[in-house]
């Protein structure tokens, strides 16, 4: 990096030291921050996952005892962790079906002045307390709530959505669509239309271009969108809990209760909750591999 | 926080290192004029936070939980914190001193001791009241609508015998030891069970249940069960008490089959910020004016005989807040069950995972 940057600009080359120092200097507060509050905290959890029921005020021998990631395995546990993707999954899915359209539409069809304050309505939301916006749709969803009360003036039959699945489903897209939004529109609004227009002239149509030209041109853009959406719904608490019940436990919510419940077994915990890093980091290595590649076609 | 706590571990020791060590902090210099409470919900409100600061000048900061057993992984969690009184149910203020995470309170700097009930003087708990001050007491059973639910609820085997009518519409408790105790208690076993055979019946019998449970709350049912969302939650009396009086529809019973008898104290951790701000406040609330203004305003039955005494004879007589004796007999109190609580928070965890 620092080299390219050099010999671009045609600096005349420094020192090495010099320059050992100032990457030092640039990089020492947020290389100590992470250092202190991410790196060892998660090595912490790691050694704790290798600990079986380890709790506060217990002494830490480490060991490395797989008896934490063997109650994993079982079925029910695996069946939370499915829960959890699938629900991240589903996220992913509602939000790409519906933030495309509204990003292609602000991106390609809305004009340039207004692009700006349609985006800041489309993130408004997110001034909000993202608590307030679940607590929100509790008022929305419960029995004798706002949505059953417009099904029943209009005599439509009322839904029992409060406390499933479907109602953290909801929660969560309506949290994380503005994110995906966002980038979507980014990635959108650098489409060289040069492209497009060549490829109409050359006879292709409306689909066609959309599917072969449009879409790998902003690849990037949906995967990198689609992955922020996915890590950021794996990890979900507030809406499973709120919105979710006593029907839909999730992996987050778990790890929750491992360690401020009546459980209180950490050492479980934090075995899941290495698990899920774990999925979280395949999730970014994915993202590294495939969604910053130019399209070859 | 738990990180730089766990590294302090790691570095001193090779290789053992105590998880959530809990050690009074040599350098933080108790401020007098501020008290960190740590306490249950809807045990404080600004009208008393305000009453004690025009009293005694000492400003004080309110943090609320909903489960002993949150508060007790936070404290553990934070290294003792800055909390400057808690407020430990009577099971956890036996497991805390076991633990050694209360200070012994000096009983000659407690003015007002002896105006509590007699049975609250020499608690079992903890005998002599040297760890922790009864604060409240109740028991735990369900509040419903007598508008919706034709036939009255008189015990849990009414949850399954009308399981379809109620789907979806009851919550239960967010505590396994009240929510499994309950159910021992109806299939005739003790609240306190440490027979795993007996917890593996109790927890079937709620996994039939658990399909039509909205959820497993403690606070947030309030809401619902006002607006006719839910009807039937296992709820504290205290809690249901203020609730029947603002909605009379509600009613609230005890579990024809006994229930568990709580009493909430006031307790100093080890690691108290404030001490002489402490014992100002316990002895604010052990005043009888105090006690039976709370427990007017808050719903809170008070153990303090010369605050009872001031309350109008209708709260007094209240069956929910002062349950009459032959409720309290077929009731039990919850007690630790030390390693054997692994097995409750085992088929808790399946419980609520299914």
């Amino acid at each position: 990096m620092t080299t390219d940057i050099q010999t671009s600009q045609k600096i005349k080359p420094r020192k090495s030291g010099q320059n050992f120092f100032q990457s030092f200097a640039l990089l020492a507060p947020a290389g100590i921050w992470l250092l202190l509050l991410l790196v060892l905290p998660t090595l912490i959890i790691i050694q704790l996952s290798f600990v079986p029921g380890i709790k506060p005020g217990d002494i830490v021998n480490p060991t490395t005892d797989f008896e934490n990631y063997r109650r994993i395995l079982d079925p029910l546990y695996l069946q939370v962790i499915k829960r959890s993707l699938l629900l991240a999954l589903g996220t992913t899915a509602v939000c790409l079906f519906l933030g495309f359209p509204v990003s292609f539409w602000i991106a390609r069809m809305v004009p340039k002045r207004w692009q700006n304050l349609l985006l800041l309505g489309f993130i408004l939301p997110l001034w909000t307390s993202s608590l307030l916006r679940s607590y929100a749709w509790i008022t929305i969803l419960r029995p004798t709530g706002l949505l059953n009360t417009a099904l029943a003036y209009l005599n439509l039959p009322t839904l029992g959505l409060l406390n499933s699945t479907q109602a953290v489903l909801i929660g969560m897209s309506y949290n994380l669509l503005p994110y995906m939004v966002l980038i979507l529109y980014a990635s959108l609004e650098k489409l060289d239309k040069r492209l497009l227009e060549a490829a109409s002239d050359l006879g292709a149509n409306s689909i066609q271009v959309f599917l072969k030209v449009t879409v790998p041109q902003i690849f990037p853009g949906i995967a990198a969108a689609s992955m922020l959406v996915f890590i950021t719904g794996l990890g979900d608490y507030i809406n499973p809990e709120l919105l979710g019940g006593a029907s839909s436990m999730t992996a987050a919510r778990l790890i929750y209760n491992q360690f401020l419940g009546a459980a209180q077994n950490w050492g479980f915990g934090s075995a899941l909750s290495t698990v899920l890093i774990l999925i979280v980091s395949l999730a970014i290595a994915f993202l590294i591999k495939f969604g910053d590649a130019t399209p070859e076609r | 926080m738990t990180g730089l706590a766990a590294l302090s571990g790691l570095m001193t020791a090779s290789c053992g290192w105590k998880l959530g060590d809990v050690k009074a902090s040599s350098t933080l210099s108790s401020a007098f004029d501020k008290l960190h409470l740590f306490t249950w919900t809807q045990y404080t409100d600004s009208k008393l936070l305000k009453n004690f600061s025009t009293q005694t000048g000492i400003k004080v900061l309110a943090d609320v939980y909903d489960a002993n057993e949150v508060m007790l992984a936070k404290l553990q969690a934070s290294g003792g914190g800055t909390y400057s009184l808690i407020y430990p149910s009577d099971y956890m203020v036996e497991k805390m001193v076991n633990k050694q995470l209360l200070k012994q309170i000096d009983s000659q700097r407690l003015i007002g001791l002896d105006n509590l009930f007699p049975r609250f003087q020499n608690p079992e708990y903890d005998p002599n009241n040297s760890y922790s001050i009864p604060m409240s007491w109740g028991t735990t059973g369900f509040i419903y609508n007598s508008e919706k639910l034709t036939t009255a609820p008189q015990d849990w085997d009414y949850l399954w015998e009308n399981q379809q009518k109620l789907s979806k519409r009851i919550t239960l408790i967010n505590d396994a030891r009240e929510v499994i105790g309950g159910v021992l208690k109806m299939l005739g076993y003790s609240y306190n069970s440490q027979n795993e055979s007996q917890i593996k019946q109790a927890y079937e019998k709620l996994q039939i249940l658990k399909p039509d449970i909205a959820a497993f709350s403690t606070d947030a049912w309030r809401n619902q069960i006002m607006s006719g969302d839910l009807v039937l939650a296992m709820c504290y009396s205290s809690d249901a008490f203020q609730l029947t009086r603002e909605n009379p529809k509600l009613k609230y019973i005890t579990p024809k089959s006994g229930s568990s008898l709580w009493t909430d104290t006031i307790a100093l951790p080890r690691t108290t910020s404030n001490i002489d701000g402490a014992y100002e406040w316990i002895n604010f609330m052990l005043k009888p004016e105090v006690a039976a203004r709370i427990s007017q305003r808050l719903g809170i039955a008070t153990p303090n005989r010369a605050g009872f005494e001031l309350l109008p004879q209708e709260i007094q007589n209240n069956p929910t807040l002062f349950p009459p004796e032959e409720v309290l007999e077929k009731c039990e109190r919850l007690t630790p069950v030390g390693e054997f609580e692994e097995v409750y928070g085992r088929y808790w965890t399946k419980l609520t995972s299914a």
